[in-house]
Formats: structure tokens, C-alpha cells, sequence
């Protein structure tokens, strides 16, 4: 039944690779970005929090392939900027991301209460310490299942990557079908790579939670 | 004897209305122990928090030894970590072991090497009696046994004052003994405190002064036989005899 899939291998390959490093460097590009975001948005004072809204409202409120297509289009057209169209897919994810992580991890923050800041504080630690070394490590903690779920999203919505030209797992796919017309099985692969991919990293996060758990904050209020 | 805590003049008001501390003096001397007693809401929290720098004072002066910490320019963490302060609501760091908790800013604040952070912090556990808990997270302990942390975690960078907020009064009663008994150990040790408390025979065994606060202001002061026996205000006798009451009941 599945024969026919031998010569695409490599492009599925090929596909899944690309899909794989956009979903993790968004992933991760969003958690650093998110939290600078997040921490901002929190402390950062009246303007830098409305201009964090603006970008968050932007692209948690645009759909994605319109962000990639600004991005590749309009962008160069507009600004003196050459860049290479993989630098698009990458910088869009961990942006778009970044908008979504950001409000998980405020969220976070914030349930970390301001008790922990006291405390630091009275031992003799300045607020960035108290931060560093109190607050974020609870607030991680406390994201890793919302983390999780951002995960999934990125990596499904790396299918939008065909409409600017790269080949993902979807495009592989979508040249399969293209060209042997045998529609069910090609996608019925294309999805259980898919799931395989996104159950193997979801078990990894669930590994890491229970690692990192700590009794008493294990409660998720996310 | 020259007074390790001081203030002078002290003001601080929230929100217009509602004033905590109205010109509020006071001085602790080495190895003194007082005690702040008075309603609830009248400001006694308010006021030892500034004290220990945590909350900004409107007006006034508060000094640690000769140092002016309401001065302009004056580091507020380097002076935070000269006092020693115990919450009423015990906040420990939830995701440290007791050990994490006391060893944190020993390692980061007074920067000892790893090795020596942790037998700093291993002793302060053990002056509370806390050494074999020093694995077990907040959520592990009991209240009392966490707010015994507390008090590590305040007395292990060696603070020239211990400033204590109700240390007792979240606990459920047969918890408290266990914080009193620690609290009488530094007593004996001559650890200069600075208490608010509502635990009167505590008080009478160890405080070399009360302080009746009421309405953001010092009403009365005074050695406990004075408060047991006779105040002046009739603020303070109402309450001592509620307390008093209190206090046989249990």
C-alpha cells in the first residue's frame, strides 16, 4: 500500500528536518524573547508595556502566513533589508511565538506572588536577584505544561511554510499527492509523522516536569 | 549603651486616609529585646516593615547603628542584609529545600563560596533545630517547622537586629510553642529583637520592653510588670485585659 512512497523519502526527509528546526528554534527564540516580553510587560513601565501589547495584539491577532508573507514580501520591499527566505521562516516563528509565550509566562509571573519578591528582598538581594534566582525559576516551572501546548501549535503551524515556497513536512506531502495522486495514504503518513514527532517531544516535557517538580508548586494553574 | 536600630520621626501614610505610622520614634539597644503589642490594623506590620527598609517610609529618619538608611543614595539591599526579618506569613522560598532557602543569599548576597554557604546554613538550621529537615521542601513542613526556617533563613547572614512580624500568629496553637521555644534560645543568646507579638507569657519571660502601638502611634511603653500590673492608658489597660483573658482561655 505504501510502495509508492519510496522515491519521496528524501523530500519527506528534507520536509520533516525543516519542520523540526522551526519548530525548535521558535520554540525556544520565543521562550528567551517571551520572557523579556513578559518581564517588560510587568516591570518595564507604561510605554514599554503598551508597545509590548501592540506587538503581542499584532501577531497573536494576525494569521500566520500573512506574517510570513510580509515578512518575505512586503518587509524588503519597504525597508533596505536583504535577507536570505530562511531567515524569514525562522525570525516569524520565534516572533510569532514569542507573542504567544509571553502570555503564558506573565501569567506565571504573576502567580508567583509578590511575597516571594519580600522575601528575597529582606535577605539582602536586589530585585534582578530576587528575579533570577526566585521568581523565574518558579515561573518556569509553572509554564512548562503551557509550554507544551505552544509546542504542538508551532509545530502544525509550520505548515504554513508552503505558501512562501520552503518545503515542510506538509509541502512533502503536498508534492506526493501532487504528482501520484494517491491522496489518503501519503497524508495518513504526513500525519503520523506529525503525531510521532509531537508525542516524542510532549513525553520529553513530562520527563522534564516531573523531574523538576517540587512539591508544592506542582499545582498548574495554567 | 549605643542603640543599634533607631528612628526618628517616622511617617507613613496609605492612600492619604489611612496613616500606619504618625511620628513614630523609637531606639533598640545590643542585645535588647522589645516587644510591639496592639490591635490589629493599627499599623504595627506597617511599621517594622519600614523599618527593615522593605516598605518606604514618607517621613523620617531610620538609622542601623550610625548609618542613615533613609539617606539619599544609601544601597538598600547591603542594608537589608544587615537585618534580619521573619514574616508574620513565613514566605519561604517555594521552590528551595530548607537548606535552599537559608543558603540562597548567604551564596549570592554575602558571595561564600559553595562549601562554606552550606555549613553557614547548616548551623543556622541547626540553632533552630531544623539541621535534619534541611532536605525537605516548605510544603514538606509543618507551619511551625517552616517558620523555624524563617528564622534561620533571617539569622544566618548575622544581622545586627532581628526584626520579628507576628512570627506566630498564622500558626495554629499547638505550633506555636516550638517558634517561642527558638525565639527564647536567641533571647539567651542576646540577639538583639525587635518583636511584634501577642504572646504575652512570652513577652513577660523575655522582653525588656513593651511597646503598646495603637492608631499608627507608640501609646505606651514600659517593662511587662507594667503593662501586667498597671498601665496608664485606658487603651492599653482594655487591652492588656482582652489579651489577658486570651491568654487563660487557652
Amino acid at each position: 500500500m505504501f510502495e509508492f512512497l519510496g522515491p519521496y523519502l528524501p523530500t519527506i526527509a528534507d520536509g520533516l528536518v525543516l519542520t523540526l528546526e522551526v519548530t525548535v528554534f521558535g520554540l525556544f527564540a520565543g521562550l528567551g524573547l517571551g520572557t523579556l516580553l513578559a518581564l517588560g510587560d510587568i516591570y518595564g513601565g507604561r510605554v514599554t508595556s503598551s508597545v509590548i501589547r501592540v506587538y503581542v495584539e499584532f501577531f497573536r491577532g494576525s494569521p500566520l502566513i500573512i506574517q510570513l508573507i510580509l515578512a518575505q514580501y512586503a518587509v524588503p520591499a519597504l525597508l533596505p533589508l536583504r535577507y536570505p527566505p530562511l531567515v524569514t521562516a525562522f525570525t516569524v516563528f520565534a516572533l510569532n511565538s514569542a507573542a504567544y509565550q509571553k502570555g503564558y509566562i506573565k501569567g506565571a509571573l504573576q502567580t508567583v506572588a509578590q511575597d516571594q519578591m519580600d522575601a528575597g528582598l529582606s535577605v539582602g538581594m536586589s530585585g534582578k536577584q530576587t528575579l533570577w534566582h526566585v521568581i523565574l525559576p518558579q515561573a518556569f516551572r509553572i509554564v512548562i505544561p503551557a509550554w507544551t501546548n505552544e509546542f504542538c501549535s508551532l509545530t502544525k503551524s509550520t505548515s504554513a511554510l508552503g505558501f512562501v515556497g520552503f518545503m515542510d513536512l506538509t509541502g512533502a506531502g503536498r508534492s506526493i499527492v501532487g504528482s501520484e495522486y494517491i491522496v489518503l495514504p501519503a497524508w495518513i503518513i504526513i500525519a503520523a509523522i506529525y503525531l510521532a514527532w509531537i508525542t516524542a517531544f510532549t513525553k520529553i516535557a513530562d520527563i522534564v516536569y516531573e523531574k523538576k517538580k517540587i512539591p508544592g508548586l506542582e499545582i498548574s494553574p495554567v | 549603651m549605643g542603640s543599634v536600630m533607631e528612628c526618628k520621626h517616622l511617617w507613613k501614610t496609605y492612600e492619604k486616609h489611612l496613616v500606619a505610622v504618625k511620628d513614630v520614634s523609637m531606639s533598640i539597644g545590643k542585645g535588647e529585646i522589645k516587644l510591639i503589642f496592639g490591635p490589629s490594623g493599627s499599623g504595627k506590620s506597617t511599621f517594622l516593615r519600614c523599618m527593615a527598609m522593605l516598605t518606604p517610609v514618607d517621613e523620617g529618619d531610620i538609622y542601623l547603628t550610625d548609618e542613615c538608611l533613609t539617606a539619599k543614595g544609601v544601597n538598600l539591599n547591603a542594608a537589608r542584609a544587615r537585618i534580619g526579618f521573619v514574616f508574620q506569613h513565613i514566605y519561604l522560598f517555594r521552590h528551595l529545600t530548607a537548606l535552599g532557602n537559608v543558603e540562597l543569599a548567604l551564596r549570592y548576597v554575602q558571595k561564600l563560596p559553595k562549601n562554606q554557604a552550606r555549613e553557614r546554613a547548616l548551623e543556622a538550621l541547626r540553632e533552630v533545630k531544623m539541621e535534619e529537615w534541611s532536605h525537605h521542601y516548605p510544603s514538606q513542613l509543618s507551619g511551625g517547622q517552616q517558620q523555624r526556617v524563617g528564622i534561620a533563613r533571617a539569622l544566618a547572614h548575622d544581622p545586627r537586629i532581628m526584626l520579628l512580624d507576628e512570627p506566630t500568629s498564622a500558626l495554629d496553637p499547638e505550633l506555636t510553642a516550638e517558634v517561642i521555644d527558638t525565639l527564647r534560645d536567641l533571647a539567651k543568646e542576646g540577639v538583639t529583637m525587635l518583636i511584634v507579638s501577642h504572646e504575652m507569657p512570652f513577652a513577660r519571660e523575655v522582653a525588656h520592653e513593651m511597646i503598646f502601638y495603637d492608631q499608627g502611634a507608640i501609646v505606651e511603653t514600659g517593662p511587662p510588670e507594667h503593662f501586667f500590673n498597671h498601665p496608664n492608658s485606658e487603651r492599653a489597660k482594655k487591652f492588656m485585659t482582652r489579651l489577658i483573658k486570651r491568654t487563660e482561655r487557652e
